[in-house]
């Protein structure tokens, strides 16, 4: 019996039979090789119990969406679900049994459309579960032909440290000609396991803009699939991993080129200090047929103590004979040199480290522009590195 | 101010300094020349606290203090400043952050009030007037994209605002045209004077044309080979090293 054995009994449904006979996926699972899936195994898992209301901020509660916001352009529906949005969450089911079991104890996906031509702004907060309880979701994003979404998730940050599972999966189609930019801001409390899989479809000159940072959690896996499926479709994955204590964090990121002149770009960072462990894992491919295609990768890694851990693995797969490529992975700690330079000027050796700390962070934060979850980003990243009040201090006093 | 005596020291198993000599008093300029390999980045970078040096022998006496046993902030705190000959780039850290940063740190160990941002502003224009640079240069990141000549100017006004009380210019000239020399040692002079003292590493006389020395010292295979005043550096434009060696 895992840990959510009971909740799928109770569900006495096919979907729930047929994903514990999956089974959850282990340390022989080569994608999860490095994730500590014990913790879904060994824990005895309660159903989330009805959502509570939460003030009037539009989110997700339990795997369901609460204070739905009304927005020129925007619909929000429970369902129906096109042919081959169920063939897509089917496949993503066979991929192994936690997400088979996910789906098998989430309730019908929630649907937002964007319609044709429409610009829509959406802040979406993942409020944290009930104590011990595990929530499981679903939703489709459908962006019509040259709408404009811009999503900003952020997350409830509590205090409370009892475990919690949330598990929330996302489809997204972007049309001809459409656009979305998702910035996901994670600050979740540390006793959260969090896991999310999103799904992208992008279309003939539609573009897809993603930022993810990970501060929060006990466990935090995404899962992010891009197919660019129509010429001069073009993606950007940016992320930066600020994992410390015990933490787990995971980006595992597919890009897959499937025709010809379209494009990717994926800028990652992880600063991983006391015993955390970061795992990145850029996987770019480029079907035979999708010539004039151009990918590039930069990851960058930083230990900053002696029992943090990382691993990343950039991958390229490549079939098409006309393609530009390029991908750089780097491990390290912070550069002695830089580090000395900034000493020599007065700097203590702590305040040397958030410096360059933050500057490495910044190289990826950059890419946000001047926005305001840029600014909580920052401020949280500057709440999480010690000494990070000289650059406060030096931000206020100067860049006002 | 400044008294090296016996000064041994070396990168892994290779010596590089085999017992320097020198004393420097308060408000002297001291220029140390000599070919490549002699020691001359070695010596700069171990008075500043580079720990990639393993001192073997000798001492450093700094203000009748142990100069060695000091962390690279705390020389900075007592007035050590060491002008790199490769300024260092630092993505992501604006200029501007790192001068203020500097500035405030170096004043509170020295007892003053930090500088207010206002305050700040004043005096890092006026310091960039002196140096001839624009004030966009402290919103670029720490030397990223710099030309070689931008470089050396921006550590030349880091000088100007430190106000140390020993200089170190570890070839502050190399890769500057003429007009940045000439800037670059203008800006050098304006900090001349007082207890101030100055070592200026270097390979040319073109640059002591403009900061004339108090003393010049050859440094060749580790050691102070010899020592004299401007017209030493005269000598060895004119007969070079190796016309000094032989005779």
């Amino acid at each position: 019996m895992t840990g959510l054995d009971t909740l799928l009994e109770s569900r006495q449904s096919d979907a729930a039979r047929h994903a514990m006979a999956l089974g959850l996926p282990t340390k022989r699972t080569e994608a999860w090789k490095y994730v500590p899936t014990r913790v879904l195994a060994r824990t005895a898992w309660i159903e989330a119990s009805p959502h509570v209301q939460q003030a009037d901020t539009f989110g997700v509660s339990q795997g369901q969406f609460v204070n739905l916001p009304s927005t020129p352009g925007l619909t929000i529906t429970k369902g129906p679900l096109t042919d081959s949005e169920s063939a897509q969450l089917a496949r993503l089911r066979g991929r192994h049994g936690f997400q088979a079991a996910a789906q098998a104890l989430a309730d019908v996906p929630w649907v937002i459309t964007i319609e044709a031509g429409q610009q829509v702004r959406l802040d979406l907060t993942h409020f944290a579960n009930t104590a011990s309880s595990a929530a499981f979701g679903l939703c489709v994003i459908r962006v019509g032909a040259n709408a404009h979404l811009h999503l900003d998730e952020r997350f409830e940050e509590t205090t409370d440290t009892t475990k919690t599972l949330s598990e929330w999966t996302v489809l997204i189609t972007l049309a001809r000609d459409a656009q979305m930019d998702q910035v996901r801001m994670q600050t979740a409390g540390e006793g959260a396991h969090l896991f999310h899989t999103t799904h992208v479809t992008v279309d003939k000159n539609a573009q897809f803009r993603h930022f993810v940072t990970d501060f929060g959690a006990q466990l935090a896996r995404l899962d992010l699939t891009v197919d660019l499926v129509g010429p001069h479709a073009h993606t950007q994955c940016h992320g930066l991993l600020v994992t410390g204590g015990q933490q787990y964090h995971d980006i595992h990121l597919d890009v897959n080129h499937c025709v010809g002149h379209t494009t990717s770009a994926m800028t990652y960072r992880t600063m991983v200090d006391g015993q955390g462990e970061a795992t990145l894992n850029g996987r770019v491919y480029i079907a035979k047929d999708a010539q004039r295609s151009a990918t590039e990768q930069s990851i960058a890694n930083l230990l900053l103590s002696e029992r943090s851990r990382v691993n990343p693995k950039p991958e390229l797969e490549i079939y098409a004979d006309d393609v530009t490529a390029s991908h750089g992975c780097t491990v390290g700690s912070l550069n002695a040199t830089e580090l000395f330079y900034l000493r020599s000027r007065g700097l203590s050796a702590a305040d040397a480290r958030a410096l360059l700390q933050y500057a490495f962070a910044e190289r990826v934060i950059d890419v946000l522009g001047d926005t305001a979850i840029r600014t909580d980003i920052e401020r949280r990243l500057l709440g999480t590195l010690k000494h990070g009040d000289l650059i406060r201090e030096l931000q206020d006093s100067i860049d006002v | 101010m400044l008294t090296i005596q016996n000064l041994h020291a070396r990168v892994g198993e290779t010596p590089i300094l085999k017992g320097i000599n020198l004393e420097v008093k308060a408000g002297e300029v001291h220029a140390i020349m000599g070919p490549n390999g002699s020691g001359k980045s070695t010596l700069s970078s171990i008075l500043a606290g580079r720990d990639e040096y393993e001192v073997t022998e000798g001492s450093v006496i700094y203000q009748d203090d142990n100069l060695l046993a000091l962390e690279p902030e705390e020389r900075a705190w007592r007035g050590v400043f060491l002008s790199f000959q490769y300024p260092v780039e630092i993505p992501g850290v604006k200029n501007i952050y790192l001068l203020k940063a500097a500035v405030n740190a170096v004043r509170t160990h020295r007892g003053l009030p930090e500088l207010k941002a206002g305050e700040f502003l004043r005096l890092v224009r006026e310091k960039l007037k002196v140096m001839q640079m624009d004030e966009a240069f402290l919103h670029r990141n720490v030397n990223e994209g710099f030309s070689g000549g931008e470089k050396k100017r921006n550590e030349i006004l880091q000088m100007q605002l430190l106000e140390p009380t020993l200089a170190i210019l570890d070839e502050t000239d190399s890769g500057l045209d003429v007009d940045a020399l000439r800037i670059v040692g203008e800006g050098v002079n304006l900090l001349r004077g007082g207890d101030r003292s100055i070592i200026l590493v270097t390979h040319y006389q073109r640059l002591l044309d403009i900061i004339k020395p108090d003393y010049v010292h050859v440094l060749a295979d580790g050691e102070i080979k010899l020592s004299g005043d401007f017209s030493l550096a005269q000598r060895l434009e004119k007969e070079g090293y190796e016309g000094i060696r032989a005779a």
